[in-house]
């Protein structure tokens, strides 16, 4: 019934009825708004880069062929949003530096001493990463993307997201437990 | 003792080959613990929880949709559908006015009007799309509020509204809201603008006459 429900929104949307997309967004939106936050690294790029994926996807709602479900579907629309202004913005603060992975974004010396003794969760090691690093990451570790699938989506080598992941793995590996480290140091002093 | 890099190991970690690095991994605490740690890690990003999108963030999006900004949150048509409602309009908007032309006594207070035009000649026009579809929408909300003043007006005088005027008002109402939904799917398009202009002009005129044929309520109509 469900499945009969969504088909029936998803007709209705295609028609141009705002309710139906409403009812749509309502059923979808932790889904798209999770796998674009977790992309970003940031509330507020998050927020935008949602909106932008669920304004893309009822503009393009008519060539929605029902041949994947619609949540599946507008998750490849919101991933594929936010991959490509994540690199728009790559582009605009040259962060090749991000890519190559020599950026200093994720250096937990440069995090403001109140932060470092907070206790980082995973996601807030996440949010640290380069944008590049956590793209990689995140899509081939949670998202399930191969190597090859990646390089189309990121404009870069096979190779290249193999090194990038290994990178990520590592940075994110020494984020945490070098705050979890220092939690227990603080905790225990 | 010369341990696998992180990529020998984020490799096997993924599966791949182990480039002869198993026998090591097999033999070196130090190294099964960064598997694990790395493996832990994996697990870890995998079960973060998914997250709220922000409060109000429909509404956000809702106004950016161009048939939400351009109708109001009004039902649409696709593309096709509207286009030929718009073109039913527009051929039944000419062939009104010729009607009237050809019979100028046919009003239904029995005095001539002048035809409309097919675009608003009286009024200068719009200096943006986005003025122009505030007009239609303003005029639509008067319409639709002259409307109901009329049929409560009748009702409370024992009057009926003429049949006639009443299939006319209805048609044309038709024709306003075909031309509406056709600027839904193009907003831009001068042809549907100008249909959509020609409609309400000929609209506005019929309850004009329909106003005057009641004799007394036009104060309440159009205030």
């Amino acid at each position: 019934m469900v499945e009969l429900s969504e088909a029936n929104l998803v007709r209705r949307a295609r028609s141009g009825e705002l309710e139906a997309m409403r009812q749509l967004y309502e059923l979808h939106a932790s889904r798209v708004y999770t796998v674009v936050r977790r992309l970003a690294g940031d509330d507020d790029l998050a927020a935008d880069l949602a909106q932008d994926a669920w304004c893309n996807a009822f503009q393009k709602i008519k060539d929605f062929r029902g041949e994947a479900a619609f949540g599946t579907w507008v998750h490849r629309i919101a991933v594929n949003t936010a991959l490509t202004q994540l690199r728009q913005r790559s582009r605009r603060r040259d962060l090749e530096q991000t890519f190559d992975g020599s950026s200093m974004l994720g250096n937990p010396d440069r995090w403001p001493a109140s932060a470092a003794a907070e206790r980082v969760t995973v996601q807030r090691a996440l949010d640290e990463l380069p944008d590049g690093y956590r793209s990689v990451l995140w899509l081939h570790d949670v998202e399930g993307y191969t190597h090859e699938e990646i390089g189309v989506r990121l404009g870069i080598a096979v190779g290249t997201s193999k090194s990038q992941l290994s990178k990520a793995r590592a940075r994110l590996r020494v984020l945490v437990t070098k705050s979890r480290a220092e939690v227990v140091d603080h905790g225990t002093s | 003792m010369v341990h696998p890099s992180i990529e020998t190991l984020c490799e096997l970690l993924d599966g791949g080959p182990a480039a002869g690095a198993g026998e090591h991994i097999a033999a070196c605490p130090d190294c099964q613990g960064e598997m694990e740690r790395l493996r832990n890690l994996r697990a870890e990003l995998r079960e973060l929880p998914p997250l709220d999108p922000p409060a109000g963030q429909w509404e956000q999006i809702e106004a950016r949709l161009p048939i939400a900004q351009a109708r109001g949150g009004r039902l649409s048509w696709s593309r096709p559908v509207a286009l030929r409602a718009a073109a039913v309009a527009a051929v039944f908007v000419i062939g009104l006015g010729l009607g009237r032309l050809i019979l100028p006594g046919a009003s239904e207070n029995g005095t001539s009007q002048p035809v409309a035009g097919l675009v608003v000649a009286d009024q200068p026009p719009p200096a943006s799309l986005a003025d122009a579809m505030a007009d239609v929408r303003r005029l639509g909300s008067e319409y639709d509020l002259a409307l109901r003043n009329l049929e409560r007006a009748a009702e409370q005088q024992g009057a009926t509204v003429p049949t006639l005027s009443q299939q006319r008002l209805a048609s044309l109402e038709a024709l306003v809201e075909a031309s509406r939904t056709a600027l839904a799917a193009d907003p831009t398009d001068p042809t549907l603008n100008s249909y959509l202009f020609a409609a309400i002009e000929e609209r506005d005129a019929m309850m004009r006459q329909l106003t005057a044929a009641q004799g007394t309520s036009s104060d309440v109509l159009w205030r």
